[in-house]
């Protein structure tokens, strides 16, 4: 009995491996393929490896660019949020004021609201400073719904080092600024490092702004540039497969490499409370 | 007296940008998304809104694709509840017990949620492509040709398939959660119930189930919060479509803005997610809050 209960365990860790990873080597195959081949044949091997579908992809469909732009605001996404949740973090896990409160309880509101209510006045917004099909729109908009998550992690992270620290420096001579970069933020570097992590896979793959704020395909983030694709099943079907599999590649890299942290840190993000 | 002056000044200095960036891309929009929920707006900049008072929301809530949309909404809520919630907990089991490849089985399962949904979004598309598709072909492969249906083509059943991609995305990730709860659960119980002569079941029932109802509840805020929020997926596998029997309110809000460019009905929409979205989330963590 415990046997069989076993087997059947064991025989669905294998299938639901199956069913996840199945159609992403699929789309791999397609990758090298032209379209008779994956006409009616989708789940076989390549008869014949077209490599050539990835120059396609890389420079016709100017996958290259796409992913530079996505790497690009997804860094000075991350970049921001740091700095700037880090030093709002720190005053509000360790000043005493009492206009430090209700000025948290606002960044909590911002985890509950929902992004897409702010669709209209953001374009709205931008057509009205000149941020239109400009990155640092885009970029401070990711920054905005990144930092109230950010600001809960690292303020409560903060709120667990002890203070004797803070007070030692402040008795060798350091001023609050100080305290900041020489005690906190090395010991903070974990929950940086899942803030960072959220930051730059949320931005790297952010759809919505980069449809509604940008209109110069030169400009065209990873997701906004597949967008090209839907729906065309004409054309030569093996590059766009190959640029779908481009366009996942350097988030994939980074998981295979880091997935223990990855997974933490994405949990971390959820779990809020 | 000058130092505690310094220190106030470096306090406010700390907050500014995180509390202007919050001002500015945030809470304004949302006010201004209210606002202007009242008005009939063309989006042009020259063109001035018109006040209509609530004639936008009398026109939605008029509106069968709004409902359809919000029935959609409850669809992606019952999918994860029926589907998500058993199959994560699963998932969970699996990669907390001590079967070989654990590690393999833990990477895999988690892979899709790293991949930008606008990427699944099109994979699947193909996937699913009535003529060539992966679907279809293997269906056809094992003598099932009648199955073979064109799955994004057809009302309600491409809603099902979009619900369906969803899971297979966040299985991976709501496992995490389950898994959390799992190994937080101290082994000693699991003994003392074996000696007390309980079986698998009762185990599962009585004393597994019980001492995860925080990840359960961790759950089921994800999930009936997560729902108003799908847009990304709805928009790169159907767009809404065909004939808006796929919308969500999200994309539903795109369409009228910026396809339609009835830009106040687009508000008022995003006003109903807003109360919607805000409503829940406080009502679920006040339900769930007393419950202990």
């Amino acid at each position: 009995m415990k046997k069989m209960s076993n087997k059947v365990f064991q025989v669905f860790a294998w299938l639901w491996a199956v069913i996840t990873l199945y159609p992403l080597i699929v789309t791999v195959f397609c990758s090298f393929k032209e379209n008779n081949d994956i006409y009616g044949s989708m789940f076989a091997l390549p008869k014949n490896w077209h490599f050539s579908n990835y120059k396609d992809a890389l420079f016709s469909a100017n996958m290259l660019r796409a992913i530079g732009n996505s790497l690009f605001l997804a860094l000075g996404t991350t970049i921001l949020v740091v700095v700037v949740a880090l030093l709002a973090s720190y005053t509000f896990a360790r000043m005493k004021y009492k206009f430090l409160t209700p000025c948290f309880m606002l960044f909590m509101l911002g985890v509950m609201i929902p992004i897409h209510t702010t669709i209209i006045p953001i374009s709205k917004i931008a057509a009205d400073i000149g941020g239109y099909d400009r990155y640092w729109m885009l970029i401070l908009t990711y920054t905005t719904f990144q930092l109230p998550q950010a600001i809960f992690l690292i303020t409560g992270y903060i709120k667990g080092i002890s203070k004797e620290l803070d007070e030692a420096a402040v008795i060798d001579g350091c001023n609050m600024v100080q305290i900041l970069f020489k005690i906190i933020l090395p010991i903070s570097k974990p929950i940086i490092a899942t803030v960072s992590i959220i930051s730059f896979v949320y931005a790297y793959s952010e759809l919505v702004f980069s449809v509604i704020l940008l209109s110069s395909p030169a400009k065209y983030p990873v997701s906004r540039s597949l967008m090209y694709f839907k729906g065309d099943f004409s054309v030569r079907m093996g590059p766009i497969f190959a640029s779908i599999v481009l366009a996942v590649l350097p988030l994939t890299v980074i998981y295979l490499l880091f997935h223990e942290k990855v997974q933490e840190g994405m949990l971390a993000g959820s779990v809020k409370g | 007296m000058m130092k505690k002056n310094k220190k106030l000044i470096w306090s406010i200095a700390f907050i500014l940008p995180a509390l202007a960036l919050l001002c500015v891309f945030l809470l304004y929009p949302v006010c201004q998304a209210v606002y202007l929920s009242f008005f009939k707006w063309t989006g042009i900049a020259s063109a001035k809104p018109i006040f209509i008072g609530l004639d936008n929301y009398v026109k939605i809530f008029h509106s069968p694709n709004f409902w359809l949309s919000l029935r959609n909404s409850l669809l992606f809520m019952a999918g994860g509840f029926l589907v998500l919630m058993p199959l994560s907990f699963l998932l969970a089991k699996i990669i907390t017990s001590k079967i070989m490849g654990v590690r393999f089985f833990k990477v895999s399962y988690y892979l899709p949620v790293m991949l930008p949904v606008a990427a699944v979004g099109l994979i699947w598309v193909y996937m699913l492509q009535p003529d060539w598709g992966l679907v279809n072909s293997l269906l056809e492969k094992i003598g099932l040709t009648s199955w073979a249906i064109n799955w994004l083509g057809e009302k309600t059943v491409n809603v099902i398939c979009i619900v369906l991609v969803n899971e297979w995305i966040f299985a991976g990730f709501n496992m995490l959660i389950f898994a959390a709860g799992l190994v937080s659960i101290p082994s000693d119980v699991y003994e003392s119930a074996k000696i007390d002569g309980a079986n698998k079941t009762k185990t599962l029932f009585y004393i597994t189930l019980p001492l995860m109802k925080e990840s359960f509840k961790v759950f089921s805020v994800l999930c009936v919060c997560g729902c108003l929020k799908t847009f990304d997926l709805v928009f790169t596998m159907t767009g809404g479509g065909p004939n808006h029997s796929s919308e969500v309110p999200a994309t539903l809000l795109y369409m009228e803005a910026f396809g339609s460019k009835n830009f106040g009905r687009g508000n008022a929409i995003g006003v109903v997610i807003l109360v919607l979205g805000l409503a829940l989330s406080l009502g679920l963590n006040k339900i769930l809050k007393s419950d202990d």
